[in-house]
């Protein structure tokens, strides 16, 4: 799982984030997108050195400018959770298509782009009888 | 597994044009350090997952976790993170202390955001806590104002030096944010 994958499981968790510049934002997250712009509610931004508190109803932040963040620890038992049943989708899928002998939702990529009009296909269906 | 004598295939004829226009220094060298790794730039550390690292930030952050997940850009996902501070003998009067001293303080869960890692490296959990032997260990809170109380000073010595250097017509390649 991919780590902006995992940010967007996060949502509506509270989470820590510090900005390049020092500043931390503690806030409920409430999206985030592929460049890791996130959307905060109910934030507390703190100073660089720890003395000015603010509260802000929401906030926006732009990705490039994030340190780091620090995510809830049940996140990662989450993800645990997901990859684990992907596993198992991803099995249950291939069963399927080996159990069954026809070759419908199998993509062939050797034959993209041949000019003869797919005649290959028969002999590669032979093949996979054998 | 099939891969293998295709590689080799690749890999032999840089070898041969490096023995024709023999070059004796370091031979080969680059040949067996690119074989060690699967692949080369950010996907190279795809070894590392679940394995415990060590992670430096641009800030002087170092941090000691469990890696989890990456991507392309480096962002890190690392687990059980604990931030630790390691603070050199030199106290800010010039004097030297006669042990070096630390502190560290469990963080969680992390993401890091790849632009801001300066470097990341396995740890042999065996060995890890060796070097921790003859330092001091000290309260985190007590070792981060120390560390804070340097970082202001390297700034004020820096921003004096930039102003000596620019009347020099020099310039002081410092950046505030660079404290590794």
């Amino acid at each position: 799982m991919l780590p902006l994958y995992l940010l967007t499981s996060a949502k509506n968790q509270p989470i820590l984030v510090e900005l390049k510049n020092g500043e931390t934002l503690n806030g409920e997250l409430v999206n985030c997108d592929s460049w890791m712009n996130l959307t905060l509610n109910n934030v507390v931004q703190v100073s660089e050195n720890g003395t000015n508190f603010l509260k802000l109803p929401e906030c926006y932040v732009r990705g490039n400018h994030i340190k780091y963040m620090r995510l809830p620890e049940e996140l990662m038992d989450y993800a645990k959770e997901q990859t684990l049943l992907n596993l198992e989708q991803r099995n249950r899928n291939q069963k399927r298509r080996t159990g069954g002998n026809f070759n419908n939702n199998r993509r062939n990529y050797n034959n993209q782009g041949n000019r003869n009009g797919g005649h290959n296909y028969r002999r590669n269906n032979n093949n996979n009888n054998k | 597994m099939s891969e293998v004598p295709a590689q080799q295939a690749v890999n032999q004829q840089p070898q041969q044009q490096q023995g024709q226009s023999g070059n004796r220094l370091a031979p080969k060298v680059e040949d067996l350090y690119l074989e060690s790794y699967a692949f080369t730039t950010a996907a190279a550390i795809v070894g590392s997952v679940d394995r415990k690292i060590f992670v430096l930030l641009r800030d002087g952050r170092n941090l000691f976790g469990v890696l989890r997940t990456f991507d392309q850009f480096a962002n890190l996902v690392i687990q059980d993170t604990v931030e630790r501070i390691y603070l050199d003998d030199e106290n800010s009067d010039g004097t030297k202390d006669k042990v070096r001293r630390y502190g560290e303080v469990y963080r969680g869960v992390f993401m890091i955001r790849g632009e801001n890692v300066v470097m990341m490296g396995e740890l042999d959990i065996d060995t890890e806590d060796d070097h921790l032997q003859g330092l001091e260990q000290l309260p985190f809170e007590v070792v981060e104002k120390e560390l804070k109380e340097r970082h202001a000073r390297k700034v004020k010595e820096e921003k004096l030096r930039s102003k000596k250097l620019l009347s020099q017509g020099f310039v002081n390649d410092f950046v505030k944010s660079d404290m590794y």
